[in-house]
């Protein structure tokens, strides 16, 4: 194992731990569950002889208005053409990968600000090292999370006489690989910012405007404001990872493998090309703050 | 050990570090001394791999040195004038330690940090959170994990900053027995009464231009051009005074109450014959001591001449 490589994995080891220790970690996934819990509860209330129906739970009726506002009705109708599950994980998985992400970003700032990365690296490890540990440690910690809710729902659904459905297994690898295109994100921005609460509002700032990219996408256009907003979401969304995702689902839907296998191979290409850039900032700029 | 050639370390218009030539051999205490904004952070920077130099190449252990070599990274111990402490806060000593020995795959770690420790009288907090570690008990801590993967070279910034007089001894007794087991030793200070003591060698910079390097012998023969011999008698007749300004090797006399201050060539050993003198002269010397500058006064010297000269324009 080259000294770099060693460095990171005793660095993500220490920050594994210090994650496990921490309550955030148990608070968000339990969150999580509890949300997913209401959620497929909820569907099994709403539907009637028709099918599902919305309408039939106030908060599902909510979701639906939220959605179909955002993306579209027929993004709506894809959504819950195989159950509940599909959105079930993305709501379970939030919370987790919101807490990874930001305490991630946060601390890479604060140890930064502190002293403390560039005291990691008198030796034999560098600030590539330590933002490999951090991307490890959200890593592992993504894929367990996304496991463990992935059995709660399994489990959730055969009490319930549901079926998890194929977009929700497909939604597991598609969700994997767009938290680490995020996780990459958090690290450029802890790269380029000063501090933590900078380095934080830049990563926000970021998932935000591709959200806003994906639903503006899935929304219909209308009126001739919105030429300019798309020109600028056209060059944005190949660099957003939602758009990668979104091109995942599609495949997927469309039936086509080459779609969904080509949308989770750009994801990956997209972190990598994320993590590289991180690399050479990193070289170029230190890790000072 | 290390040697830099024409090291130049530039922020867009600023040179920090101009051209810098080092040369620090095995098994030397190397000062290196520099007023604030002088460059000195800058050169440790590029010494330590943190940071790129703009021009000019280091060689360490006799290999040019990147801070992509990892590997000769590992050979350096670094102690940085402030220990990052928030962050290892809830950390015991032992456990921040066994981090650092992971890191750099120290064998047998557990005596390791166990044989530091004791060495520095520590072995009594090693279950002790480092947040309630104090400045000295910090300092302390910090060399041992430095010192963790017994580097060839150790780097220690302002190693006794901040410390009280106990903390001072402790720590230049670890830093004169570590150089005397065959470590290398930077130390960049302002305490330049401690560096005096320590520093086989030191270096001077200034505005990013290093002004002196020598051994802190020959530094300190250099700042005077003249040997300064103080003599102190029951009493100094004036005629005395005007008979010894007459003698050949001598530069200059002055009388200060009891005390002569006899300036003498440097091209010779005039002692005796200044004593033989002051005996002829019928005078009893009480004591006899030559005084020799401090690195505080060369190393004020240096630096204030060159701000003179940069105050006259560059002109001597």
């Amino acid at each position: 194992m080259s000294g770099r490589l060693h460095a990171s994995a005793v660095i993500a080891r220490r920050q594994a731990f210090e994650t496990l220790l921490s309550p955030g970690l148990y608070v968000t996934l339990a969150a999580g569950l509890v949300m997913g819990f209401f959620l497929v509860s909820g569907f099994s209330s709403s539907i009637d002889s028709a099918g599902f129906n919305p309408a039939l739970n106030p908060l599902y009726d909510l979701i639906s208005r939220v959605l179909a506002g955002s993306f579209g009705e027929a993004f709506v109708g894809k959504l819950f053409a195989e159950g509940p599950f599909t959105l079930t994980l993305i709501v379970s998985f939030l919370p987790v990968f919101l807490f990874l992400s930001i305490s991630s970003v946060f601390r890479f700032g604060q140890e930064k600000s502190a002293g403390a990365i560039e005291l990691l690296t008198y030796g034999p490890s560098d600030g590539t090292s330590y933002f490999v540990a951090s991307f490890l440690k959200d890593v592992i910690f993504s894929a367990a999370a996304l496991l463990l809710i992935a059995a709660f729902l399994w489990i959730t659904a055969g009490a319930g006489n549901l079926v998890l459905g194929p977009l929700f297994l497909v939604s597991l690898p598609i969700l994997f690989l767009l938290s680490l295109a995020a996780f990459a994100y958090g690290i450029l921005c802890s790269i380029l910012s000063s501090n933590a609460s900078a380095a934080l509002a830049g990563f926000l700032g970021i998932l935000v405007v591709f959200l806003l990219v994906l639903a503006g996408s899935f929304a219909v256009a209308g009126s001739s404001v919105r030429t300019v907003a798309s020109v600028i979401a056209a060059v944005l969304q190949w660099i957003s990872p939602f758009f990668y995702a979104a091109l995942c689902a599609r495949g997927f839907q469309a039936g086509s493998l080459f779609g969904l296998l080509g949308g989770m191979g750009l994801l990956i290409v997209l972190t990598a090309a994320i993590l590289v850039v991180s690399h050479f900032l990193i070289r170029q700029r230190g890790v000072r703050a | 050990m290390i040697r830099t050639t024409g090291l130049v370390k530039s922020y867009g218009a600023f040179t920090a570090v101009n051209g810098i030539d080092l040369n620090i051999p095995r098994g030397q205490v190397y000062g290196f001394l520099g007023p604030n904004g002088a460059g000195k952070t800058s050169t440790i920077m590029m010494l330590l791999g943190i940071s790129r130099p703009t021009a000019g190449e280091i060689r360490l252990f006799g290999e040019v040195y990147t801070p992509e070599r990892l590997d000769l990274r590992r050979r350096i111990g670094v102690v940085p004038e402030k220990h990052p402490r928030g962050v290892w806060a809830w950390m015991t000593a032992r456990e921040y330690l066994s981090l650092f020995a992971d890191l750099f795959e120290v064998p047998r770690a557990a005596e390791r940090i166990d044989s530091l420790l004791s060495k520095v009288d520590l072995e009594r907090f090693r279950n002790k959170r480092v947040k309630e570690f104090s400045r000295g008990m910090l300092q302390k801590l910090s060399i041992i994990r430095a010192l963790l993967p017994d580097p060839d070279i150790l780097f220690l910034d302002e190693p006794i900053s901040g410390l009280d007089p106990i903390g001072i001894k402790q720590v230049r007794d670890l830093i004169v027995s570590e150089n005397r087991e065959g470590r290398t030793i930077f130390i960049s200070s302002h305490q330049l009464s401690e560096m005096e003591k320590i520093c086989h060698r030191v270096a001077i910079i200034f505005r990013g231009k290093l002004m002196v390097e020598d051994t802190m012998a020959n530094l300190l023969s250099r700042m005077t051009p003249d040997r300064e011999i103080h003599v102190e008698l029951e009493s100094i007749p004036d005629a005395t005074v005007s008979r010894l300004r007459d003698l050949p090797f001598v530069r200059d006399v002055s009388a200060l109450e009891t005390t002569l201050i006899v300036r003498l060539s440097k091209e010779g050993d005039f002692r005796k014959a200044l004593s033989e003198q002051l005996i002829r002269e019928g005078l009893v010397p009480l004591s006899i001591a030559e005084k020799t500058p401090s690195l505080e006064e060369a190393f004020i010297t240096i630096t204030q001449e060159n701000i003179d000269l940069l105050a006259r324009g560059g002109k001597r």
